[in-house]
């Protein structure tokens, strides 16, 4: 049987998280020119606040057509409420600071984020169950369960709305403008620490966003979800060009259709048998990561040059 | 309207604006300092509990045990600074910038010590029931010092949150040192690095609530000094003598081993001399250069799995091979070299900031795929989680490490050995950072590190001189890897991550490395002896280290980004004021000073 289509709309699909997180990454980046490296843990904590509403806020047995709205609303406002003040807290006293500052004040708030929720959330110094949405249609070849459709559906409606939101909105232009030049923006009246607290909360609530599709989807979250999701969606949002919106979710779909592709397919090249199946998808990726910045370090759709450290 | 507010040289000299938070005559305050000092000495030879279930046996008369020996040194220390404030002559140079810090420091590092152990009495053999009148007087006599100190006077302030503040400041000027014999500076010198050897072997010998007193004594004892400026003044003393100063260093060292009696913190001290060898080594790649690298503990895996692949190890793979040691710790180092190469290659010419996710990248890779190369997942060479067991014990012209050996009298158990092993190492490893930082490519990394661009319109080859930084900060972490190999006997992937419960991981490194100081040689050793035993000692901090550490750096790097011993250059850099960097030494008002002590 045939088994690409399965493993392209699993791509597609997994793609859609990393663009959801990658926005996150790109939008802060093209604003103030720094990596949140602790995205992922906003993700992650997105999760727990989305799991708090339906296990301890929630009356058990709630439909999930009336939990999921709920859970996306927490989940939201946790992760908003982690972005905006990480960035008032931890990173706006150090924007004059060298670059390595804010870099490893990053790395301190990713370690704390992990910890305080490992140690103080209840259970979750182990995985926890997250309600799924496991009831599967089939469409020719290819199945898909709900969980996907809430993906797909949710990552299409943030893109279009930040899209035009970007655009078309007042405030969106002033974000353009502060990308562009943020001294200048400020002379003509924008106020540049409002942008970079909207561009974190925005960034924050697409992560809870993609945190609710993964717990709906995978069944189970941790402490640790963000590390490994945030690095790729990083790796995505420069695949597609860091500070592009777009290149970030493009980014997000080549490398979750690459990383699914390659850990189904790879085995099948002579002499690399062994280097199939999903303990070396992590791998693929990175690979891939190193060939972009080789080869194309302004990403696929940026038009920023690499510019100095 | 006073006039005298305007000026404020009138305010600083007029003796009315001087006073202090207590209101004390002043020659009453001295007098509670010194006499307060003397009388906390004194009661730690009283009995301060009746039974010797307390850890330490503080139940003798006229014996100090346990943290009495603690609260005994506080104390000395203590009347040693007020003794220093009637003027006695060969006690000046304590106090060379006269102020109120050091002496409340002192007072609260004796206060602290004694109402630790005095409350810790009462909490573990329940009740205050179990105090002795000794208790009851050292408890009385550490308060003393520091109402004295309290007492002294300082100029006015608005509050008393600033006027305490002022009390713990750094005296704004240190006035220069006298000129001194070079015998002088070198016997200095001998003395504090006998002193260090000595407090670091008591500090890693303590266990629980005596590590804890010894915390509380070498932290407010250390800042005490800080505050003092005796700190600024050794580091220039050894910066006229390098050469000693470092023999002196390496010599203590050495020294050691032939201080314990147990293999086990030998042990603990050839992990923290491996832990702050390659925090030394990422210091090149982060202080240095100013390149962030987030996956170096896998370049420390590179050279301890090449190290266990060819020790003939009879779980390796390649079991029929040995090497000698030489020629493994080359493999190991040329591995790790080949991996920094392949990995900075393609990154460093693109923004510092790629580096850190690529790197942080390959340190994840490198484990998950030393993880899956077992034979079933993956390609059979590292033996997938299991990692490669007994790897034999090396041995040097028939030296056998594994084996103890009696050198003048005291024995030297297997731990030892790869410490002193691991003492050469770590020399060479400095020395190589020295020479480094002092060459022109060292230059070039400071250039970098400041401004990129402008360093290459000066002409230096920006990727070039980051592509030998990264390299040679890979190439020292797989030399030390080659030594830990040996030393843990097996090589398994999961210690070899990002960040964990226990050192070494990537987060870890690089917290040792800021919270030390970035760009310095002491820094990176004191931060991974700090990381390394914190964890180890106090049991009930292991599950929320990686929380404080979290949250640790956030504050660093908002408070004191220039870590605990600074670099002059970093610190300016950081602390940005416009300011040229001019020698603060020869200032117009120290010159007569100067010469009248030399007349």
């Amino acid at each position: 049987m045939n088994t690409l289509p399965q493993q392209l709309a699993n791509g597609l699909l997994l793609g859609s998280m990393y663009g959801l997180i990658a926005i996150g990454y790109t939008m802060v980046y093209g604003i103030v020119q720094l990596i949140n490296f602790a995205h992922g843990e906003i993700f992650m904590t997105g999760a727990f606040g989305a799991l708090t509403v339906y296990a301890y806020i929630l009356p058990d047995g709630t439909s999930m057509v009336v939990a999921v709205p709920l859970m996306l609303i927490g989940g939201g406002i946790v992760s908003v409420l982690v972005a905006v003040g990480a960035e008032r807290f931890a990173y706006r006293p150090l924007r004059q600071a060298p670059r390595l500052a804010p870099l490893i004040t990053a790395i301190g708030l990713s370690l704390a984020l992990q910890e305080v929720v490992r140690n103080f959330y209840p259970g979750a110094d182990k995985d926890r169950s997250f309600p799924s949405l496991d009831g599967s249609h089939d469409i020719g070849s290819v199945t898909i369960t709900d969980a996907d459709i809430f993906l797909v559906v949710a990552a299409i409606v943030c893109m279009s709305g930040l899209a035009w939101f970007v655009r078309k909105s007042r405030t969106g232009r002033a974000m353009q403008a502060t990308a562009q030049d943020p001294d200048t923006s400020q002379l003509m009246g924008i106020d540049t620490n409002r942008i970079i607290v909207i561009a974190f909360a925005i960034g924050g609530f697409f992560a809870a966003v993609a945190a609710v599709s993964y717990g709906l989807k995978y069944g189970n979250i941790g402490y640790r979800m963000g590390f490994l999701m945030g690095l790729k969606a990083f790796t995505a949002a420069v695949m597609g060009g860091i500070g592009n919106i777009y290149g970030a979710m493009l980014g997000g779909v080549v490398l979750g259709v690459a990383e699914t592709l390659a850990s189904a397919y790879i085995n099948h090249i002579p002499g690399m048998q062994q280097l199939g199946g999903s303990g070396w998808a992590n791998v693929w990726a990175f690979c891939l990561l190193i060939l972009v910045l080789l080869f194309r370090p302004q990403g696929l759709l940026g038009e920023r040059v690499a510019d100095r450290a | 309207m006073t006039e005298t507010t305007e000026n404020p040289q009138t305010a600083a000299t007029a003796p009315a604006a001087q006073r202090g938070l207590i209101p004390l005559p002043l020659a009453t305050a001295r007098a509670l300092l010194l006499a307060g000092g003397i009388l906390t000495t004194a009661s730690t030879f009283l009995r301060w509990t009746w039974t010797s279930d307390f850890p330490g046996d503080l139940t003798v008369n006229g014996y100090p045990g346990g943290l009495q020996v603690l609260t005994l040194i506080a104390g000395i220390i203590t009347a040693l600074f007020a003794v220093s404030t009637y003027g006695v002559r060969g006690l000046g140079w304590l106090l060379p910038a006269r102020n109120n810090a050091p002496l409340v420091l002192t007072a609260l590092s004796g206060f602290a010590v004694t109402w630790y152990t005095v409350i810790s009495i009462a909490a573990e053999l329940g009740g205050i029931v179990n105090w002795e009148p000794g208790t009851y007087i050292a408890a009385v006599a550490s308060l003393l010092p520091v109402i004295g100190a309290l007492a002294f006077p300082q100029d006015a302030t608005d509050s008393t949150k600033e006027a305490l503040k002022a009390y713990i400041a750094k005296a704004d000027h240190v006035p220069a040192p006298q000129a001194t014999a070079p015998w002088i500076q070198r016997l200095a010198i001998t003395i504090v690095a006998a002193l260090g050897l000595t407090v670091f072997a008591y500090g890693i010998d303590a266990e629980d609530e005596l590590f804890i007193g010894f915390l509380i004594v070498v932290v407010f004892t250390a800042w005490a000094l800080q505050t003092a400026g005796l700190f600024d003044r050794f580091s220039r003393l050894t910066a006229d003598n390098r050469s000693f100063a470092l023999a002196m260093g390496f010599v203590a060292a050495i020294g050691f081993p032939f201080t314990q009696t147990n293999d086990h913190y030998a042990n603990l001290g050839v992990n923290i001399l491996i832990f702050g060898t390659v925090a030394l080594g990422l210091n090149i790649v982060v202080g240095l250069a100013g390149l962030l690298d987030l996956g170096y503990v896998a370049f420390l895996g590179v050279g301890a799995y090449t190290a266990a692949l060819v020790s003939g190890s009879e779980f390796s793979k390649f079991s029929g091979v040995q090497f000698p040691f030489w020629a493994a710790a080359l493999t190991g180092a040329a591995a790790s070299l080949v991996f920094g190469v392949l990995i900075g290659a393609p990154t460093l010419r693109l923004r510092g900031d790629y580096l850190a996710i690529v790197t942080l990248g390959f340190g994840e890779i490198f484990r998950i795929a030393v993880n899956n190369m077992d034979g079933v997942s993956g390609p059979d060479i590292t033996n997938g989680p299991n990692g490669i067991p007994s790897i034999p014990d090396l041995s040097f012209f028939g030296f056998d490490f594994g084996q103890n050996h009696d050198i003048a009298g005291f024995t030297i158990g297997r731990f030892a050995n790869y410490y002193l092993l691991m003492v050469l190492i770590s020399a060479l490893v400095v020395t190589i950072y020295r020479r480094a930082s002092d060459s022109r490519i060292g230059r070039s990394w400071i250039a970098i590190r400041e401004d990129e661009t402008a360093a290459t319109a000066m002409g230096i080859n920006g990727f070039r001189v980051k592509l030998i930084a990264f390299a040679l900060g890979a190439t020292l972490a797989g030399l030390a890897g080659t030594v830990s190999a040996h030393v843990t006997y097996s090589v398994v992937p999961n210690p070899y991550q990002f960040a964990g419960a226990a050192p070494p991981n990537s987060a870890f490194l690089l917290a040792a490395v800021v919270l030390g100081g970035m760009g310095t040689v002491s820094g990176p050793f004191l931060g991974a002896a700090l990381l390394y035993l914190l964890p180890e000692k106090l049991v009930a901090l292991q599950d929320k280290s990686l929380l404080a550490f979290g949250i640790a750096l956030i504050l660093l790097m908002r408070f004191r980004p220039e870590g605990i011993i600074p670099n002059r250059r970093r610190q300016l850099e950081f602390h940005e004021t416009g300011q040229l960097d001019v020698p603060d030494t020869t200032t117009l008002t120290d010159e007569p000073a100067i010469t009248k002590a030399g007349a």
